[in-house]
């Protein structure tokens, strides 16, 4: 395990080395989140919350909306240039030795650190708009969006080239969370339950206006991650066996 | 004789950028298979759509005429970021040894163009499969203009932020942004909507489609847009290139 540790510190002090990108991992989220609760009119809208019909004000419903989202962003775009990045020092690590479950232990470890960072500042963000009922829920449901979507940009950068796998960031997140999950839609989408931000969407919603939170989304969201994560892992061991 | 050898070495910069692009075949099959993708799906979602207040057309069609934009605005836009961000050391090297920064930029700025016609021919083909679309010229060329318009904006930030992650979130994030504020998908009367690049070309693109009068403010509005952006990517371009941007 000691070489998933030091392949993991070696991942987050790349990261630290680029104040540029320490920045834009901080200011990005909280920005976004910002800028559409800001913008909408506080008008009362209908939305459906964990099968119920509640009366919300908009600048709070899009700042829940918009919080999943930002991390989504952040971890997909992480995710897609982790593994592009890391490549041919993966390769590396395991021609040496290094075990592929270590190795993507440690790339896994820093794609989360960087899904937590963006969840707190989005969430924290989100808070000066609209306080979420259960802030712990609302937290694990925004992480989740930055790692199942982190998985996913790592999946993309696996099989794509890097433009291909940006566009896929830029228009994924944008057609799942804010189109297809939106709580503003009168009926759900038939590919909308399929999606990576299905589950975790439900979570925040639930989270964010309701005071008991049927915690059976994050199970189903873990399980989503999971699915994603062996495909990724099978990707990864093929690269490495062709690279 | 000077102007021959401008016009020569933009040809040689213009061809070796699409040789680039042309290099890694996905690229071609992306400009091809995404749009009719990106504007059936956002058709389709949004149909589950009530009317809400400030949406100008059916769910559906905003869906379909936002994806247009979409897919017309932002694949230039990634092409623009990636055009500036690999080509940076030949770049370099190519001005060190005499080529001017203004004949590299004009040449990444022409392959942005070419990418930014083409992908506008595609996604207005793929609108008239979904939804009438009454001035065809019209339709087009916005779709064009937005294309060189996200080209730059990509090709700015190339500047900038020359590093993939880094310039990567920062388009990926401000293309979202514009997206869901300039579509008429989110209802607002914020003044902040109308800097965002989206705003003006968003009107025009929609007088295109339901043949209502375009009107000046918004043709003056895009044209300044791309006018005033182009000049700051080329100061920038010109500054940056070989000074290796924000680190």
């Amino acid at each position: 395990m000691s070489s998933a540790r030091t392949t993991f510190e070696m991942g987050l002090r790349e990261y630290v080395r680029t104040p540029v990108l320490l920045a834009l991992l901080v200011f990005l989220p909280a920005y976004f989140v910002a800028v559409f609760a800001r913008v909408v009119p506080d008008d009362t809208v209908p939305v459906t919350v964990a099968g119920e019909t509640l009366q919300v004000g908009m600048q709070a419903v899009v700042a829940a909306l918009m919080a999943p989202m930002a991390t989504a962003l952040v971890g997909g775009v992480a995710g897609l240039f982790l593994m592009r990045s890391a490549k041919a020092a993966d390769t590396r690590l395991a021609i040496v030795g290094t075990s592929l479950p270590e190795i993507l232990a440690a790339r896994g470890g820093v794609l989360a650190v960087a899904a937590v960072a963006a969840s707190l500042v989005s969430t924290a963000v989100v808070a000066v708009t609209h306080v979420p009922e259960q802030v712990g829920w609302f937290l694990a449901a925004t992480a989740l969006t930055g790692l199942v979507y982190g998985t996913v940009g790592a999946l993309a950068g696996l099989v794509f080239n890097r433009l291909a796998g940006v566009y896929v960031l830029m228009f994924g997140p944008l057609l799942d969370i804010f189109l297809a999950q939106s709580p503003l839609s009168t009926e759900t989408h038939a590919v909308a339950p399929y999606l990576p931000g299905h589950y975790p969407l439900e979570l925040a919603f639930d989270a964010a206006f309701t005071v008991g939170v049927d915690p059976s989304p994050i199970w189903w969201g873990l399980g989503y991650l999971l699915a994603v994560a062996l495909v990724t892992a099978l990707a990864f061991r093929r690269t490495l066996r062709v690279g | 004789m000077a102007v021959a050898r401008r016009a020569r070495r933009l040809e040689v910069g213009l061809s070796s950028a699409v040789r680039e692009f042309l290099r890694e075949p996905v690229n071609l099959a992306l400009l091809v298979a995404l749009p009719p993708l990106v504007i059936v799906s956002y058709g389709s979602i949004m149909s589950s759509f009530p009317e809400l207040p400030g949406m100008s057309s059916s769910p559906e069609t905003l869906g379909a005429v936002a994806g247009t934009l979409f897919v017309a605005a932002f694949l230039p836009g990634v092409i623009g970021l990636f055009q500036v961000i690999s080509a940076r050391r030949a770049d370099e090297r190519l001005s060190l040894v005499g080529f001017p920064r203004g004949t590299l930029f004009a040449a990444r700025l022409l392959t942005v163009a070419a990418a930014s016609l083409l992908t506008g021919a595609i996604a207005l083909a793929v609108l008239t499969t979904r939804t009438d679309v009454a001035s065809l010229p019209a339709a087009f060329g916005t779709l064009a203009l937005v294309g060189v318009l996200y080209g730059l904006v990509g090709m700015l930030i190339g500047a900038v932020l020359p590093r993939e992650l880094e310039g990567s979130l920062v388009l990926v994030f401000v293309a979202d942004i514009d997206e869901a504020l300039a579509s008429g998908i989110v209802e607002t009367d914020a003044a902040f909507v109308k800097l965002l690049p989206l705003h003006y070309p968003h009107e025009l693109f929609e007088a295109a489609v339901d043949g209502s009068a375009m009107a000046t403010g918004d043709v003056l509005g895009t044209g300044a847009y791309v006018g005033v952006l182009a000049l700051v990517t080329l100061g920038v371009y010109t500054t940056l290139t070989g000074e290796g941007g924000l680190q």
